[in-house]
């Protein structure tokens, strides 16, 4: 044979793949038909478990049974779709091969084994990349089938992309209302509206939401992280003794942490915040009526008696503090009055996005902190809680400041699937890290200890 | 394997011909007793290669739309059949290339498809459902839907026919489809071979590991610990030796004696990617391995699975088949950019 040799030829990019998940009527056909229909001159290939009328000449269509295959170990991250490793084993093998995939499931289908799939297996990993998973949420229905079915809630929890459909049979209020309640469950996803899944073609493919490279590109905070608290007020003090009272309010306790020396623009805000967010993580010491509260202590004011509550401040130095409170001022009537019974006005008051007690089983955990990590803390941390509570983290996405490591360490993950790499430097920029876990019943606060208990 | 360049061999391997065909070499096989080699690819095309020369004796391109995706030769040898994405089987005569019969087998792809080993019976499957035919192509019975896609067929005797799927290896009577035996095993089972007496049966799981039944004694053994997954496997004609893929590595492991439990297979180390496709010679205790890095070699073996490299060559692409001719003095390779590589083994 004289054939020069041709292994020098450059690996060819990886075939992007996409999956349309949502229930039964929801519009996923409708909005595959549209992708398909539109002129963007790629070959597409469409991988379909629920046989409906796509009927599109430039696509090759082929109809496969959903096959879950679990493995005999039992582990719930090796469980990979034999259709989708059997289907699309075959299309790589064309040398004109398909510039795109989209894989359209039953509406009950549970996302994690497909998504499993491209990491699983080794021969799909090498010609494909799972770019995004899309889930139609029929905006009529979806609050009854989130009642009913783990896999509706599943589908949502999993998404990069929430389409919003039919948004036309529902009122403007009821599908804010609704709005809120899926981006509570998923807040890494994008949510677009649409009534005949009429959105456009890239606000659906192309999203590169599995490339650790790009995940942080186009979203470089993928959303606006939480505190433990929901309100600060900075006042300026003298020295003396103070009185912090408070009303009856929504509930029987409040947690708060005092910091002195607050100073009163947005930066100093915010690394007050910080390090108060630090002091939310340890235990609080409780404080009860007619007590002292110390000064830089997560304390937890008891506010259980009836009427209005007295706690004492005592200020030894000219300074300004910042009241970090689990709950606004408004909610208690927060009052802080000096010595001669002159109420004392805050400087500044912002209020913060709250974690707040989410409805729904699943929910998102944003942890965001400053500083550098521990290496191998942040290795057992998270190697435990992926083996314990694996099962119900559904995706995870984030980067992390390493101790030592010049760039920042970018990771994301399904289930156990744990998947990073270093990336850009981190140069001039603060060094902090930023984690988003998608799951069910996670414990929020015990998260946030445990990647606090990492932290140099 | 950095001493190698495409297209040169060394050892047994000695220069014979190549050609080359429209797409990925699927799968093929020797007819007419070594005279001619078919080779199908995922065009869908169907080609017939003079076996001495390479010279191309006919051709049928895009008889299978969306591409072929298995091949069995008759055990005549002057007849085959293709299976494709079209759904169809056709049956061809080697010499001239018509289609004695063209089967509509199912609604989904037909993904495998073989002889019985006296050539009364032709079974192919397509999605859940193995049917069989009559040599003249008329169907005989069909299974029941198996629990997933049949991944695999094969003959266990004249009488019998075998299917693998996701949990479990099924036996069939041959003419009444009768359901003989059940062998069940949580995982999926991505490849199958049987030992000539139809004792034992291997499979390749998506779970990096090698299952085997042995039917007389209803024992069954697992061999874990494979880098990848092993959908490359083969039995020597006698039924002592077991070759699997599943890495790099070709891992042997021998059934003599109280064997392999208990045993340390032989690991013949050579490819420098996971190896593609296995193949024994007939009566010889001799290997053709193939990888994804377009290597072959031939190794020969002891009863004991220990053996060693006598001849190796690369070729374009991934190597996707081996065959042996016959009398097992060529073998062909069919690659991943449809290059037909033959070599005479000395």
């Amino acid at each position: 044979m004289n054939t020069p040799n041709l292994d020098l030829e450059i690996t060819p990019r990886k075939v992007p793949v996409t999956i349309l998940t949502g229930f039964l009527g929801s519009g996923k056909t409708t909005l595959l038909n549209r992708i398909l229909s539109e002129e963007h001159g790629k070959r597409i290939a469409v991988i379909e478990n629920e046989y409906g009328e796509v009927g599109i000449d430039q696509a090759l269509v082929i109809d496969a049974d959903e096959e879950i295959f679990e493995m005999s170990n039992g582990c719930i991250c090796c469980t990979v779709r034999g259709d989708l490793i059997r289907v699309l084993g075959n299309l790589m093998k064309r040398r004109d091969k398909f510039d795109y995939v989209l894989v359209e499931t039953t509406g009950l289908a549970d996302p994690g084994p497909v998504a499993q799939t491209f990491f699983m297996d080794d021969e799909i990993r090498e010609e494909f990349s799972l770019d995004g998973i899309v889930t139609l949420v029929d905006a009529a229905h979806i609050e009854q089938q989130l009642g009913r079915s783990d896999e509706s809630t599943e589908q949502i929890a999993f998404a990069d992309v929430l389409v919003l459909n039919k948004t036309d049979l529902v009122n403007g209020e009821a599908l804010d209302r609704l709005e809120a309640r899926l981006r509570d469950m998923n807040r890494m996803a994008q949510v677009v509206r649409s009534e005949r899944a009429n959105v456009s073609v890239d606000t659906v493919l192309n999203l590169a939401a599995f490339d650790l490279d790009q995940v942080l590109e186009r979203r470089p905070t993928f959303l606006e992280s939480e505190y433990p608290f929901e309100w600060t007020g900075v006042y300026s003090l003298h020295i003396g003794r103070y009185e912090l009272s408070l009303a009856d309010g929504p509930d029987p306790a409040m947690s708060l942490v005092v910091v002195s020396d607050q100073g009163m623009d947005e930066a100093a805000l915010r690394e007050g915040a910080e390090w108060c967010v630090r002091r939310y993580a340890e235990p609080a010491e409780l404080i009860r009526p007619g007590e002292e509260i110390p000064v830089g202590k997560h304390v937890n004011l008891r506010l259980d008696s009836p009427g209005r509550k007295s706690f004492f401040l005592e200020v030894d130095t000219q300074v300004r503090v910042g009241l970090y409170a689990q709950h606004t001022a408004e909610e208690f009537d927060l009052q802080l009055t000096n010595a001669d019974g002159a109420t004392i006005r805050q400087e500044v008051e912002r209020t913060w996005v709250a974690q707040h007690e989410h409805d729904d089983e699943v929910g998102s955990i944003s942890i965001e902190r400053d500083g550098d990590v521990d290496p191998d803390r942040l290795n057992a941390w998270l190697g435990k809680l992926l083996s314990e509570r694996g099962v119900d983290i559904f995706r995870m996405k984030g980067f992390i400041s390493l101790a030592g490591e010049s760039r920042r360490f970018v990771f994301q993950g399904v289930h156990m699937l744990f998947d990073g790499q270093p990336d850009q430097p981190w140069g001039d920029a603060p060094r902090r890290n930023h984690l988003v876990f998608i799951g069910r019943n996670l414990d929020e606060q015990s998260m946030w200890q445990g990647f606090e208990a990492c932290l140099i | 394997m950095s001493d190698l360049n495409v297209g040169s061999s060394k050892g047994a391997l000695r220069r014979g011909w190549s050609a080359a065909v429209g797409d990925y070499a699927i799968a093929g096989g020797w007819c007419l007793r070594g005279e001619a080699l078919m080779v199908c690819d995922a065009e869908g095309s169907v080609y017939a290669f003079d076996g001495k020369s390479g010279a191309t004796v006919w051709e049928r391109r895009g008889v299978h739309e969306g591409g072929v995706l298995a091949v069995a030769i008759h055990p005549s040898g002057t007849a085959f059949a293709t299976a494709g994405q079209d759904r169809r089987v056709l049956i061809w005569s080697a010499a001239e290339g018509q289609v004695s019969r063209a089967i509509d087998v199912g609604s989904g792809w037909v993904e495998n498809v073989a002889w019985s080993p006296d050539g009364q019976w032709l079974a192919a499957s397509c999605s859940r459902q193995v049917h069989a035919y009559g040599a003249d192509g008329a169907e005989v019975w069909r299974s029941d839907d198996h629990p997933s896609t049949v991944s695999a067929i094969a003959w266990s005797s004249v009488g019998e026919l075998a299917t693998a799927c996701y949990g479990r290896v099924t036996f069939f009577d041959a003419s009444t489809g009768e359901l003989r035996q059940k062998l069940e095993w949580k995982g999926s089972l991505v490849s199958m071979v049987l030992s000539s007496d139809g004792d034992i049966v291997a499979c390749g799981s998506q779970d990096n590991s090698v299952h085997f039944w042995r039917r007389s004694t209803e024992q069954d053994s697992m061999m874990s610990g494979y880098p990848a997954k092993p959908s490359a496997l083969a039995f020597d004609d006698t039924g002592t030796l077991l070759a699997t893929g599943g890495g790099e590595a070709v891992t042997v492991w021998s059934f003599q004696g109280s064997g392999p439990e208990g045993t340390r297979p032989g690991v013949l180390e050579l490819h420098v990617q996971p190896v593609t496709t296995l193949a024994f010679a007939r009566r010889a205790m001799r290997l053709a391995s193939g990888g994804r890095d377009g290597a072959v070699v031939v190794w020969s073996l002891q009863r004991d699975g220990e053996g060693g490299p006598i001849g190796d060559a690369v070729v374009a692409g991934v190597v996707a088949e081996l065959y042996w001719r016959p009398d097992g003095r060529s073998l062909a390779a069919l690659d991943a950019r449809g290059g037909v590589t033959v070599w005479r083994i000395g």
